[in-house]
């Protein structure tokens, strides 16, 4: 058994298929159509065999509850890792991404949080040392 | 840019607004309640949502639509009207052009899948896995594999 497959809830999969792609950098694994919405998946080029991130619709309205409650208390729904999160985060910066707490360290890691733009908080992290 | 809290949660409330069919507010109005400039406030929802503040009344209450008609105990007309659009004509124009079909056939499609009166379909609340069932068995072997250049 291995964990293969993890999801974030977003509000449009077509906007955030541009935002993890050509903003993140990550690359999609699949795009296939499953009825009214698309099973999306993207992984990141620097692991693309590692887990794949599902980009799943927020229509189910408990989930998109939960989501916006999320977001508001500033809590991030999920987080990635980085081996250079203060470039990373400049990058980011400059393309207009939007911070909700800047470069910090906190405790064993550094870490950012940013909107995603469809409806989340990420949070970004380095392991220090 | 950074975001500050207390923004983040005017911003919030805002948008908690915005999806409210009972709160039909003007953006003027909403950039007030929120005490920020109009041009101020559109341009935060932008960054920090993706999409301005007006979309997004649009598309929250074209979701809306989608759950009063799946339930079928209203006409399109009435539906029309519950969730804030005045005129039909526009109403199902921009439902057909966002959803893919009419309000009409979109509320006798959605509606013939409710075994549970009152229940939402399965097919209106898809998750990760419940999208992942859905496709055929020889799904991943058969279909080409996107490359960020289709983007």
């Amino acid at each position: 058994m291995r964990i293969k497959l993890t999801s974030i809830m977003v509000d449009d999969q077509e906007k955030a298929l541009r935002f993890y792609t050509n903003l993140l950098g990550f690359e999609r694994k699949h795009d296939i159509p499953a009825g009214e919405y698309r099973w999306i998946t993207v992984v990141s080029p620097e692991g693309p065999d590692d887990l794949e991130l599902s980009l799943e619709p927020n229509a189910n309205p408990a989930g998109k509850t939960f989501q916006q409650a999320l977001f508001a208390q500033g809590i991030p729904a999920t987080a990635f890792e980085s081996s250079q999160i203060d470039a990373e985060c400049a990058r980011l910066k400059e393309k207009g991404v939007v911070f909700t707490r800047e470069p910090m360290d906190a405790g064993p890691v550094r870490m950012a949080i940013f909107s995603d733009t469809c409806g989340n908080l990420i949070q970004l992290h380095q392991k220090k040392g | 840019m950074l975001l500050r809290d207390h923004v983040r949660i005017r911003l919030c409330q805002a948008r908690d607004m915005l999806a409210s069919v009972d709160l039909p507010m003007h953006v003027d109005d909403l950039a007030r309640e929120v005490n920020m400039s109009p041009f101020h406030f559109i341009r935060q929802f932008q960054s920090v949502f993706g999409v301005t503040p007006h979309q997004f009344r649009i598309a929250s209450r074209l979701e809306h639509a989608k759950l009063l008609l799946a339930r079928g105990t209203y006409s399109v007309t009435d539906v029309c009207m519950e969730v804030g659009f005045s005129s039909l004509g526009s109403f199902s124009a921009l439902f057909a052009q966002r959803v893919g079909e009419s309000p009409s056939a979109y509320r006798r499609r959605m509606h013939a899948m409710v075994s549970v009166p009152g229940r939402i379909p399965a097919v209106l609340t898809p998750g990760c896995l419940s999208l992942l069932a859905q496709l055929p068995p020889d799904a991943f072997s058969s279909f080409r594999e996107a490359s960020p250049s289709r983007l």
